[in-house]
């Protein structure tokens, strides 16, 4: 069979010729199997209709089920019904053109002044100032509304209402289908295309149906329920229905019915088509299944998220694809991926046999270690499954051209992928590594780009099946290149938490490892020589360290804690922190990328995040309860800080029930007062602060809480402030003070009244360590709620905002000129970013 | 960087920049959550701000929920505490409603009697004689003062007719520019220079009033920039807004980004928001918006007037399944038939 690529798609309404010529069989029994079970002729599951039940022969086509695509079937309705969703559309047409002579209702000059009869173009917008542009068409067919006579024969226009979804009246006389026909079907194909109809592929005439086009099974295949009964597809139910009508409607016709017995069943079938087309159509109560559920008719087969184009079109399921849980190990490398045996031995990677390597792959296929061949697929696209008992015939027939294909093995390129992928690094390539185990393992460093953590997170693996598409995921996708965020530039893969601590304290000033030490951390990176000896056999550990960095570096910049030199390949001063070793706008990283390229750059993070981890790890570091106790001096400064800020807010609020307190120039008297407490009690938090700094830096003692702070390992001097001092402020989604609750505006009967105190409006005291009074842990979960509630609200609207941008933007890209164009081509930007550069690297440019 | 480096940082043909765009904006939507639990409190600003600005800026909405107009004085009265003070009675937009503690009906005589408020006249810096007059002037009753307390006669007894004048009266504006918002007096820290902050946007008509620096008037409302100045200053507008709000909750987005998206929305001259009403609803593919949204609106459209889907976009390339016309699959490589019989009797 020829195969082309789609070029273009053009859409029409389809023409009853073709209705006819397309639905092979005329159904007229409205059910669907006999008493035999068997499909009955001329009903909804004719066999002319297709076949699913494998083994059945199809009567139309004589295919089988696997091969047969299904014919179309047609029911012959006895009265005509209008297509609901055209009623709009047959509206627009009856109001613009005249009764009496069957033409628009503008004459020829006015048609001009609109713009002509020429197609409706969707660019030909008319600038409009204040509203923005309009279409010519839509001000030509509100012109043609408010019309009150035919500019060609002056007839009068009479008064058409209309009501959705398919009901036209003229003076209270509700017009039938057909007589809307007979209208539509006398405007001239010229006239319809000045309103923009395409005539030529779009009858007005062809909206009223008189054939239904009945879908074939395989659209809705029948199901057989465990108890050996069928249950037919919805579509199927509304399908019988149909016709039921359609039958009694006749036989009342050919009874000779009475008219009001005819039009109430007409009406009936017209209901019918209509929910069957679309079953939430407004005005329209839906057809329901017996359950009484809303049947999902065709148009619930499209529309929304789980509807064909979103859940199968925009999104299909795929092969060659693994999941399981994650987990973390430092000897797998930032772009590699540790992929179970399990998983391993069943996922495949192709390999494509040509002259050249048909001994190899011959080897390959009778080999029994590891990698083995598990399908082989011959020219013809025939799959055949490798067993021991047909390897030989397999092996005869090899040749170039069939495809193996093999289990993954070592090196194989992998897409690893975490939902919800919110970003490009949600994707990215590594390279396998089988492990035994039954868990993803990646590097800790690359769990940052995934948003990932190892509390049970679950992700996705897919091997790429074509040549092309490893190499695009290899140059392109490789988690070592993505180390810069393109949102910014920001470093997004590299040393964690415990990692930057160990670093911290490596390249402290004076800090030693003895000769095994040395060895063993060096080791660990793969180095085998030792730096030089400082003294008495020990080594300085930022020596050890050093000897990770690209040979001949040249690196300076200033941290949070001074200066960092690196000269030729060697730290020679400074500390390194979460700054120059961690994620952020690591300065170090972005020189090492631009003078020795992703994979020395990959080697270094790889290498210094394993040396650093394992340094902790030997020099010991915990955390406890111990680092949160106070002493007397910091008991006595916050005894002191907490009295004096209440005392001071006091005042205010005293000088404020006295009316002495001075209004902020712009704000209301209440509301200065609320925000110089709120300043005050600002103040009181940061001066905590400052005051732990200081006591922790002047009792020199090693206090690992405030270690992690200052390497910028995890957590802030704000976290410290709360277990060691008091909580603070417990804020309300509004961003005040917390004041309500009950109608005396508190939140709880133990505050007074208008209380406007500190502690009555959700200013903790008490700290983590000291432990909260009920007032307090009250307040507290009050802060916790709101910011639990916010979240789940915004996460929401944060995820709608996010598909809205990405479907408005997906088409733009980069021109060969470096401007950003449209899938129309249209112009978006004349140069991207106005300087062509990669945000990517915008950072790096900043070092030199 | 040496200038020949360059080329090394410059964007790569093909680049789906837009997606990237998207992504970048997209991705910290979920971490503006989070952050307000550490930094709420802090310092409570009046306009809204966080992922509600975003979202409102990208929708091009016409009205901004909070709108802010910053208004600068000129030089000369910038300093003086007096004078800025005047040009806040001159501006600030006062309703009626505002200032009147109590309103009174008598219906029998035909009047309205006004209780004021002293502490808001005196804060929207008039007089009850100034209300009066005002009320005079722009509705032709008579009034009569006494102290805190106007009397309005309306002329008719008719109770509807009295009711109806009470709510005219209450909704309009005594003093001030209509659309300008209460206006606040601030101070800068540094330069110690007064300016006004308006709670409202129609700089149109602040621009003009004598007193006003015009090159330094900044407003939040896109669209009344958009009016005044234009499209392109619109664009400005978009992408300094976005940034602001992003640089509050401290989130690094680079311009470019935020500038691709400002130029998609006002590309075609006008703004448009990105949504279904905006860009996405006019996109050229039919497919694409039948995945988007309102799918049977579109195919429906498509099929009476005959629209052709060229499958120019990701979307509809996805949909049949064919390669993406960005990044690599922009690339086609193509061959001469000769070159190919060529090889192939070579072999």
């Amino acid at each position: 069979m020829k195969t082309e690529a789609i070029n273009h798609i053009k859409f029409g309404v389809m023409n009853p010729e073709y209705v006819k010529a397309l639905g092979v069989v005329k159904l007229t029994v409205p059910d669907t199997y006999n008493e035999d079970g068997y499909p009955i002729d001329g009903g909804l599951l004719d066999q002319r209709l297709g076949v699913i039940d494998p083994g059945l022969i199809c009567k139309t086509c004589g295919a089988r089920a696997k091969s047969c695509p299904g014919h179309f079937g047609r029911i012959e309705l006895v009265r005509p019904a209008i297509h609901s969703e055209f009623g709009k559309t047959l509206y627009m047409i009856l109001q613009s053109t005249c009764r009496n002579c069957n033409k628009l209702l503008l004459n020829d000059e006015s048609i001009a002044k609109y713009g002509g009869g020429k197609p409706i173009d969707p660019d030909a917008l008319v600038a409009d100032g204040e509203e923005g542009a309009t279409e010519v068409k839509s001000v030509m067919l509100k012109r043609l509304k408010d019309i009150k006579r035919c500019e060609r024969c002056g007839t009068q226009k009479k008064k058409l209402k209309f009501s959705l979804p398919t009901y036209f009246y003229v003076d209270d006389y509700k017009l039938k289908p057909n007589e809307i026909r007979d209208m539509v079907s006398k405007v001239s194909n010229d006239d319809l295309e000045i309103l923009g109809v395409d005539a030529e592929n779009a009858r007005p005439e062809w909206l009223i149906i008189d054939i239904l086009l009945v879908p074939p099974v395989n659209v809705r295949p029948s199901i057989t329920l465990e108890s050996g009964e069928r249950s037919e597809d919805e579509l199927t139910h509304k399908l019988v229905d149909i016709m039921r009508i359609n039958q009694r409607l006749e036989q009342n016709l050919n009874a000779g019915a009475p008219q009001i017995i005819i039009d109430d069943l007409w009406e009936l079938l017209q209901y019918h088509v209509t929910t069957y087309f679309n079953n939430e159509t407004s005005n329209i109560p839906p057809a329901r299944h017996r359950s009484g559920r809303a049947l999902k008719t065709l148009t619930q087969r499209l529309k929304g998220k789980e509807g064909r184009f979103r859940y199968n079109l925009s999104g299909k399921r795929v092969n060659y694809s693994a999941r399981t849980v994650i987990s973390v190990d430092p000897n797998v490398d930032i772009d590699e991926v540790g992929v179970p045996f399990a998983i391993a031995s069943k996922l495949t990677v192709p390999f494509y046999i040509t002259e050249w390597n048909i001994e190899h792959a011959k080897k390959m296929l009778m080999s029994t270690d590891y990698p083995a061949v598990l399908n082989v697929i011959s020219k013809d696209g025939k799959r055949k499954r490798v067993i021991e008992t047909n390897k030989e015939e397999i092996l005869k027939e090899l040749a170039a051209g069939d495809v193996m294909e093999r289990q993954l093995v070592d090196g194989d390129i992998v897409l690893f992928n975490r939902q919800p992928s919110l970003h490009r690094m949600s994707i990215m390539a590594h390279k396998a590594k089988v492990l035994p185990g039954k868990t993803f393992r990646i590097n800790l460093c690359v769990a940052a780009p995934y948003n990932a953590d190892f509390d049970g997170d679950e992700m996705n693996l897919h091997v790429p099946q074509t040549l092309e598409a490893r190499a695009e995921a290899k140059i392109l996708m490789m988690s070592s290149h993505q180390v810069f965020s393109p949102r910014e530039g920001n470093v997004i893969i590299g040393t964690e938490q415990d990692g930057i601590t160990g670093a911290y304290e490596m390249t402290a000033e004076g800090n030693y490892v003895t000769k095994e030490e040395a060895v063993y951390l060096l080791a660990l990176a793969g180095v085998y020589e030792l730096p030089k000896e400082a003294k008495n056999g020990m080594y300085m550990a930022r020596d050890v360290f050093s000897m990770l960095l690209p040979e001949g570096l040249n690196f300076e910049t200033e941290t949070k804690k001074g200066h960092v030199k690196i000269k030729d390949g060697k730290l020679v001063e400074g500390r390194l922190d979460n700054g120059t070793i961690g994620r952020g706008g690591n300065q170090l990283f972005m020189k090492i990328r631009a003078d020795y390229g992703f994979e020395e750059l990959k080697k270094f993070i790889y290498r210094s995040s394993k040396m650093v981890d394992a340094y902790v790890t030997l020099m010991g570091f915990s955390l406890g309860v111990k680092e949160y106790v106070n002493d007397q001096r910091l008991v006595k400064d916050r005894e002191r800080m907490l009295n004096e800020t209440m005392e001071k807010i006091k005042k205010l609020i005293v000088d404020y029930n006295d009316g002495k307190l001075e209004a902020l120039v712009g704000y209301t008297l209440k509301s200065s007062l609320e925000r110089m407490i709120i300043a005050e009690l600002n103040l009181v938090r940061d001066m905590a602060g400052k005051d732990i700094l200081k006591a922790k830096a002047d009792m020199k003692e090693n206090n690992t809480a405030m270690n992690m702070v200052s390497s910028g390992a995890r957590g802030n001097i704000l976290n410290v402030v709360q277990m060691m001092m008091f909580l603070g402020q417990q804020a309300t989604i509004s961003g005040g003070r917390i004041n309500r609750g009950y109608a005396t505006r508190r939140a709880l009967p133990h505050i007074l009244p208008g209380d406007l105190s500190p502690k009555g409006r959700g200013f903790i005291t008490t700290s983590f360590y000291g432990g909260l009074d009920p007032i307090d842990l009250f307040m507290h979960a009050v802060g916790s709620r709101g910011s639990e509630i916010y979240k789940a609200l915004l996460t929401a609207r944060s995820g709608y905002l996010y598909r809205r941008l990405s479907n408005a933007l997906q088409d733009y890209y980069v021109d060969v000129d470096y401007s950003v164009r449209d899938a129309s081509n249209n112009l978006i930007e004349t140069q991207y970013g106005g300087d062509m550069i990669d945000p990517m690297y915008t950072k790096i440019n900043d070092i030199e | 960087m040496a200038k020949e480096d360059k080329n090394r940082f410059l964007v790569q043909y093909g680049e789906a920049v837009g997606t990237i765009a998207a992504q970048s904006l997209g991705e910290p939507g979920t971490q503006m959550i989070l952050r307000t639990f550490h930094y709420a409190g802090v310092e409570s600003t009046m306009s809204t701000s966080g992922l509600p600005r975003i979202v409102e800026l990208v929708d091009a909405k016409k009205k901004p929920t909070t709108p802010i107009t910053y208004i600068y004085l000129d030089k000369d009265i910038a300093k003086s505490f007096e004078k800025a003070d005047e040009m806040i009675r001159k501006i600030s937009e006062v309703t009626m409603s505002s200032v009147v503690r109590r309103v009174d009906e008598n219906f029998a005589k035909g009047k309205i009697r006004l209780i004021l408020s002293s502490q808001e006249i005196e804060a929207a810096r008039i007089t009850p004689k100034s209300v009066a007059s005002k009320i005079s002037k722009d509705f032709g009753f008579e009034t009569k003062v006494d102290g805190r307390i106007i009397e309005i006669k309306i002329g008719t007894r008719d109770p509807k007719k009295v009711r109806s004048e009470r709510v005219r009266i209450m909704n309009s504006v005594i003093s001030g520019i209509d659309g300008a918002g209460k206006v606040t007096l601030r101070q800068d820290d540094k330069t110690k220079e007064f300016y006004l902050v308006a709670a409202g946007s129609d700089i149109e008509s602040l621009i003009d009033i004598q007193g006003v620096d015009s090159t330094r008037i900044i407003t939040n409302d896109v669209f009344a920039i958009y009016r005044l100045f234009g499209v392109e200053a619109a664009r400005n507008s978009i992408v300094s807004e976005l940034a602001k709000t992003l640089d509050e909750q401290r989130i690094g987005v680079s311009r470019r980004h935020l500038s691709l998206i400002a130029d998609a929305m006002t590309a075609r001259g006008n703004i448009k928001g990105v949504g279904r009403h905006g860009l996405s609803g006019e996109k050229g593919s039919v497919l694409a918006r039948a995945a988007y949204e309102e799918t049977i609106k579109h195919l429906v459209h498509a099929a009476v007037y005959g629209e052709i889907d060229h499958m120019n976009g990701v979307t509809e390339n996805v949909l049949i399944g064919k390669q993406v016309p960005v990044g690599t699959g922009t690339v086609k490589l193509a061959i001469r038939k000769e070159d190919l019989s060529r090889t192939a009797k070579k072999k």
